[in-house]
């Protein structure tokens, strides 16, 4: 059968068709603020503000789209993100070395990742109670450590990692583009291609599909379980520097509300439950959406309180377009 | 390159004058008190289908597990090829790379994803850092699908997802991708169970490419009438002992089925 290009278009259509709806939606919310309250959505502050918000966000649900493609859940990210910070925070004020502080963060969180990775994987105990455990266990060291103290971070200005993660790139907008905006796509950009273009991401698939079959005809269940949990680890803890380095503190309860946001992220941005599919174009949208609606909310005069009312509306209605979408022709 | 062709050659010669290509001698094999398989002899012939029948709890899953390396046999010897298998360092991945491939209805196929998704799933053609060469494995299914018969203007090897095909032709993928990676011994365990009549024809004409092919196949039934078209040669299986084994060209179907009841009766 030979395309035409008015064939390839509706092709194209048929087969991006949860992405183009979950486009359409950011449009449309974009649209309602925009006409809401144009001085607000037309201001570079409102989106330099946005940049330097949603990237965490962004992060968080990226790695999400691997675990829950694989059909498993991951709770542990918010404990996983403060306990890497902390590390962070406590190497740097130990040494003032700033990239090696890095480093222990980042391993830190791999550690994490790879431990609820070897409890699913060898004890076989369930993602969701694995993590519910390691959730509870990470948050409790660092509670029991800092006794619930702040850490200041404000020496970390002018240095190399806080330049490179948090920094302003002088492009564009007035204010600057923030820096982990950019860390968000290059990352969304990499997640795209190892989850459909190279062989984890081709395991994670079929994993999360028929984890038997997969078993059947070659393919290493367990070690991919254990290096989806990795990196997830790794992500959550990059998402935690970003996040305390943006406003320069360590707080021991930072990441709770991540917990809920990055995992609709990820199903709003039509990412099966059930296993076996996953879009990283989704998730990253999924998070901007999420990620506007309280700084529209605000601006266009509501009260802090709609906030939570209307991620739920979007998350319901969004999630019933996804069955009409996904529904067999007849 | 010549060399190689010549080794080639001649290994396949070798390897052709081998009468059987996988036999199996004096198999036993038991679960805790029951008794699956009691002595059992059994063989496949170069370029030749057997159907292996007989009713449930006969032995016919445990015989084609104790083959494809799934688990091994308390007494016995395999030889495949005419090389004497070592049963101790036997496993379901060495059996695939001696060139035996099993199909299980439900573990065959992952249902959400692409056509060649499935094809070359655990097996994936990749570059270096273990990027995927999208491109050449759809062609190659493309290829492979038109191959095997498995061509309507519906199936795309990049748009169709494996739920959309029908059972036989879900089977029909499944021989197919064990066709492409160079399986000489296809084992298909009731591959027609639940299937209609029409699917059913389908998944037998995919039982004949294999035959076409140059390969063989082990096909497993409790149903003489889904085996008998396509097969050479029947063994039956009861109880755990072989207890008939006849060629297609020696009798017809109803003398097949005379023979069966007889066995039903006097077993």
């Amino acid at each position: 059968m030979r395309l035409t290009s008015t064939n390839k278009v509706i092709w194209l259509l048929m087969k991006y068709k949860l992405q183009v709806s979950v486009g359409g939606i950011a449009l449309l919310l974009w649209s309602a603020f925009l006409i809401a309250n144009p001085r607000l959505f037309l201001t570079s502050y409102t989106y330099s503000a946005l940049m330097s918000v949603i990237p965490v966000t962004i992060i968080l649900s990226l790695s999400m789209t691997f675990i829950v493609a694989l059909g498993e859940i991951d709770l542990s990210f918010p404990s996983v993100m403060a306990f890497s910070s902390w590390v962070f925070s406590v190497m740097w004020i130990a040494t003032r070395n700033d990239i090696l502080a890095l480093i222990g963060c980042l391993l830190s969180g791999s550690l994490a990742g790879f431990l609820n990775g070897l409890l699913v994987v060898h004890a076989r105990i369930p993602s969701f109670l694995a993590t519910i455990g390691t959730m509870f266990f990470w948050r409790g060291v660092v509670m029991v450590i800092t006794e619930g103290w702040t850490i200041s971070l404000a020496g970390t200005v002018g240095k190399v990692v806080h330049t490179a993660l948090v920094g302003r790139i002088p492009l564009i907008l007035k204010e600057g583009i923030p820096a982990q905006m950019i860390w968000a796509v290059v990352l969304a950009v990499i997640c795209w291609f190892l989850l459909n273009r190279h062989v984890y991401g081709a395991h994670v698939l079929v994993i999360g599909d028929n984890a038997e079959a997969a078993r059947v005809m070659g393919v290493n269940v367990g070690r991919t379980k254990i290096l989806a949990f990795l990196q997830m680890g790794l992500f959550a803890a990059f998402a935690g520097l970003i996040s305390s380095l943006e406003i320069l503190t360590f707080w021991p309860t930072m990441g709770e509300i991540y917990l809920l946001l990055a995992i609709a992220a990820v199903v709003l941005g039509g990412t099966p439950f059930t296993g076996g599919a996953g879009s990283i174009f989704g998730s990253f949208l999924g998070s901007c959406i999420l990620g506007t609606i309280e700084t529209g909310i605000l601006g266009i005069g509501l009260t802090g309180f709609w906030v939570k009312l209307l991620y739920g509306m979007i998350i319901i209605i969004s999630l019933i377009f996804q069955v009409i979408l996904k529904r067999p022709k007849k | 390159m010549l060399v190689k062709l010549k080794f080639r050659v001649l290994k396949t010669i070798r390897v052709m004058k081998e009468k059987y290509l996988a036999e199996m001698r004096n198999i036993w094999k038991s679960f805790g008190t029951v008794i699956a398989l009691r002595g059992v002899d059994f063989c496949v012939r170069h370029n030749e289908i057997v159907g292996l029948v007989g009713d449930n709890g006969a032995g016919k899953s445990t015989l084609i597990k104790i083959l494809s390396g799934v688990f091994p046999p308390d007494k016995g010897e395999i030889y495949i090829n005419g090389n004497k298998i070592d049963i101790k360092n036997y496993s379901a991945r060495k059996a695939r790379e001696l060139g035996i491939e099993t199909v299980f209805q439900e573990k065959a196929i992952a249902e959400n994803q692409t056509l060649w998704r499935n094809v070359f799933m655990g097996r994936e053609i990749r570059s270096r850092f273990g990027f995927l060469k999208v491109k050449q494995m759809k062609q190659e299914t493309e290829k492979l699908l038109k191959r095997i018969g498995l061509t309507s203007s519906a199936i795309s090897s990049d748009l169709t997802t494996a739920k959309t095909l029908s059972g036989g032709e879900k089977q029909g993928l499944a021989i197919a991708r064990a066709l492409y990676f160079k399986a000489n011994l296809i084992i298909l365990d009731e591959p027609t169970i639940g299937l209609s009549l029409v699917e059913t024809e389908k998944v037998l004409e995919f039982v004949g490419k294999i035959k076409e092919e140059g390969k063989s196949c082990i096909f497993i039934t409790h149903n003489i009438y889904q085996v008998y078209p396509v097969a050479d040669r029947f063994v039956i299986l009861d109880r755990g002992k072989v207890v008939g084994e006849y060629y297609k060209k020696d009798l017809t179907l109803e003398e097949l089925i005379e023979k069966l009841r007889m066995i039903a009766i006097g077993g």
